[in-house]
């Protein structure tokens, strides 16, 4: 099957690319761009007024499956993360039962590839169970298809467990991801500031994140194994990134859609919708993280997608459960940041795409002809309602249910299949 | 109307829950003290019940343990007449694994008309009020560490009953900010109510971030706390702080922080000393202070039956007027003509 999307503006970031123009997609591939006017093919797109760049990947994810259905299946989510516009996806190891072992690994990537929307590139347990006292088989997970080993929210208290971590990783010259927190500075529910002091909620202090980073900067440094950190939320972090990367440490990191576009005061009247782990923090830090994504400290975005059954948000706000279903706003909320200037859609792209990409397999994904079709065509003015009815994810702690929202994906392809269209 | 506000008032102005002093007016704050000061002199009377809350039912929800705010409800709500039922929920339903959502709608069920709540949890209050059972009065008896109004309204009843005015007071609260649900509601009050020199006495490790933002003045040192100030709260420093690394031992917490007789000669000579009890005699006050002349922890626990009274006499009046707008809009669709 061919198709021609023609009129849309032509975003890659990796290539400098800004223009409005056509492709033509055939067997899978990008076969050509340009005016082409001439040429037909089985399937024409009128793509005026839209946005077309290569596919998503998402560094953070948590699918749920294999045994909380009732959050999300496997199916469910990698159906919504089409409909933002990912291809492929890297979840977070703390499924349950653990990602520790090459058959779990095995196991959610053929779910994903039997339902059809999305590629996994699991990230895999760090230490077995995620218990932070064993290695785990990384040379057989990074053979299984793992991109990285992470250890998730849990710490891993021992130095020198942590040093053998890191060592074993070097060896294998595997990718190690932090999600850095340190875990007891870090026991409490939300960003601790006047908002929390007022509310009388425990609060996370910045330096449990700056602590980590740097603890794990000199892991890093001293083992040259590549870092990556998920989910930065402070400007003193994104400080930490920075000045790693000036001495040029082998480091990238990404920030969850939420952090970009929310802080702490949304908690205001326990709205448990917001209760995130890393928590939302000040005004202050969130113009640092924008700043980070534009000049490139921050390498990517991630959705941080964390779905959950209404019950798990039905809770005075300490006893409910974190994060937040994000597929279903993830364009929407680009689109408001592009709105008001503190974002631009190439600045978007090349966060959600090119570096994404580039970090998780190496080499990014492009609009280059003979390329494999990996796209996403966006709508950045479709006005909608996101409700029951509107919502692929089986999440429902969608913080703007019922809200009219602006900007959406039209259609998604992976290998020149079409995976979502709306 | 801000969203506190909204919440705990009906779209009269009338108060129909009290989760936090926060949100609420002046006016309101004084209605309550005003309605308190008139229990109080029920509770002087030989035949100490009012009939104000016959034939309603008054459910006491301690998620937490606490004798004296449960005793204090109790004998509130007996006072009004009401028919009470109190449950220690920790050792019943949530030990057996249902949720607080299902505890609640259970007892909604039976007809209760108000939930006197108290829980761990900041918030909690707030979220069954919100959440779960808005037609049921709900009374916040203490949420985590975020709000204890009935406690900060009924110290604001002692100040106002022995130092008239707030405008021209100095008032320092000392010790536990940081684990205190009483401090941030006595701010609130304290502010709304006209006070304009708050200050919070406490170690770093005792002292909330950014707590400076409520309009208070910090201050590490008792001398500069306590000095000149017409009102001393003092708050209970609980014994596990100290295992919790907090602080290093209870003799250096009262050698620095305990209010004695020699410190409070700082404060201006007719200082009242409040503190809301159970006190530690010798850990952040000593005897011969909490047992003199200007103590008023004795007289506070008097005051704290009144004001109670007050609070649920007044949010089961709005909550009953509530439902019966509500009732009535049900049954009356918009352009239909009643004749």
């Amino acid at each position: 099957m061919s198709m021609i999307i023609r009129g849309a503006r032509l975003i890659d970031p990796s290539k400098q690319l800004d223009q409005v123009s056509d492709m033509h997609v055939q067997g899978g591939r990008i076969k050509s761009i340009g005016h082409l006017a001439e040429q037909s093919s089985d399937l024409e797109i009128d793509a005026t007024g839209l946005i077309l760049s290569p596919s998503f990947l998402d560094l953070h994810t948590c699918l749920r499956d294999l045994n909380q259905i009732q959050k999300g299946t496997i199916a469910s989510e990698t159906q919504a993360a089409a409909s933002a516009g990912f291809t492929h996806l890297c979840p977070s190891p703390d499924t349950q039962p653990c990602s520790d072992s090459g058959s779990v690994i095995s196991l959610i990537k053929s779910k994903a590839a039997a339902a059809g929307f999305c590629e996994l590139l699991p990230v895999a347990a760090l230490t077995q169970d995620l218990k932070g006292s064993q290695l785990s088989n990384m040379e057989a997970l990074a053979q299984a298809g793992c991109i990285g080993f992470s250890n998730a929210g849990y710490d891993i208290d021992n130095n020198t467990v942590l040093l053998r971590c890191y060592e074993y990783a070097a060896t294998f010259g595997l990718k190690v991801l932090v999600q850095a927190q340190d875990r007891q500075l870090g026991d409490g529910h939300m960003h601790a500031g006047a908002t929390a002091t007022r509310m009388g909620l425990d609060g996370i202090l910045v330096i449990a994140e700056t602590l980590s980073i740097s603890r794990h900067l000199q892991f890093m440094q001293h083992t040259g194994v590549s870092g990556h950190f998920n989910q930065l939320t402070s400007a003193a972090g994104v400080d930490l990134i920075r000045q790693a990367k000036a001495q040029g440490m082998d480091v990238t990191a990404d920030v969850g859609i939420a952090h970009l576009c929310f802080t702490d005061t949304a908690i205001e009247g326990y709205q448990s919708q917001y209760h995130v782990q890393p928590p939302l923090r000040e005004g202050s830090d969130r113009k640092a993280l924008l700043i980070g994504i534009e000049d490139g400290t921050l390498d990517a975005i991630c959705s941080a997608h964390q779905p959950h059954e209404s019950a798990a948000k039905c809770a005075p706000f300490a006893a409910t459960a974190t994060g937040m279903a994000m597929y279903d706003m993830l364009v929407p909320l680009i689109q408001k940041l592009v709105h008001t200037g503190d974002l631009t859609w190439p600045a978007a792209i090349r966060a959600l795409s090119c570096n994404s990409t580039k970090i998780a397999v190496g080499t990014s994904t492009s609009l280059t002809i003979g390329e494999a079709a990996n796209l996403t065509l966006i709508d950045p003015s479709h006005e909608w309602t996101l409700d029951a009815s509107s919502q692929l994810s089986r999440g429902t702690n969608q913080a703007l249910a019922q809200q009219k929202l602006k900007g959406r994906v039209q259609l998604t392809l992976k290998d020149g299949l079409v995976t979502y269209k709306r | 109307m801000n969203n506190l506000a909204k919440l705990q008032l009906t779209k009269s102005g009338e108060l129909r829950h009290f989760l936090t002093p926060e949100g609420l007016d002046r006016i309101m704050l004084e209605r309550i003290l005003d309605t308190a000061d008139s229990f109080v002199v029920v509770g002087n009377q030989e035949v100490k019940k009012v009939p104000l809350l016959r034939g309603r039912t008054v459910v006491n929800l301690f998620f937490e343990n606490s004798t004296r705010t449960r005793s204090t409800f109790e004998l509130a709500a007996q006072r009004l007449s009401a028919d009470v039922l109190t449950l220690d929920i920790k050792t019943s339903a949530a030990s057996k694994g249902e949720s607080l959502l299902d505890t609640l709608q259970n007892l909604r069920a039976m007809h209760s008309d108000m939930f006197v709540v108290r829980h761990s949890d900041s918030g909690a209050a707030h979220f069954i009020a919100e959440q779960v059972t808005p037609d049921v009065a709900i009374i916040n008896a203490g949420d985590g560490r975020h709000a204890h109004p009935t406690q900060a309204m009924l110290d604001m009843l002692t100040i106002r009953r022995h130092k008239g005015s707030f405008e021209p007071l100095s008032v320092a609260i000392v010790g536990d900010i940081l684990h205190s649900r009483v401090a941030r509601d006595q701010i609130h009050a304290l502010k709304t109510l006209g006070c304009t020199d708050i200050r919070l006495v406490a170690p770093h490790t005792l002292m909330p971030y950014a707590i400076e933002s409520m309009g208070v003045t910090t201050h590490s040192s008792m001398d500069s706390g306590i000095n000149n100030v017409d009102v001393v709260i003092m708050l209970r420093l609980q014994t596990e702080r100290m295992a919790s690394a907090f602080l290093p031992s209870a003799g250096e917490y009262f050698r620095l922080y305990g209010l004695t007789k020699e410190r409070l000669s700082q404060a201006k000579p007719d200082a009242i000393v409040m503190h809301p009890g159970p006190i530690n005699r010798g850990i952040e006050i000593e005897s011969a202070v909490a047992d003199g002349p200007q103590s008023m922890i004795l007289n506070q626990v008097g005051y704290g039956i009144a004001l109670r009274m007050a609070v649920m006499s007044m949010a089961m009046s709005g909550q009953m007027q509530q439902r019966q707008t509500e009732a009535k809009q049900a049954s009356s669709p918009t352009g239909e003509l009643h004749i």
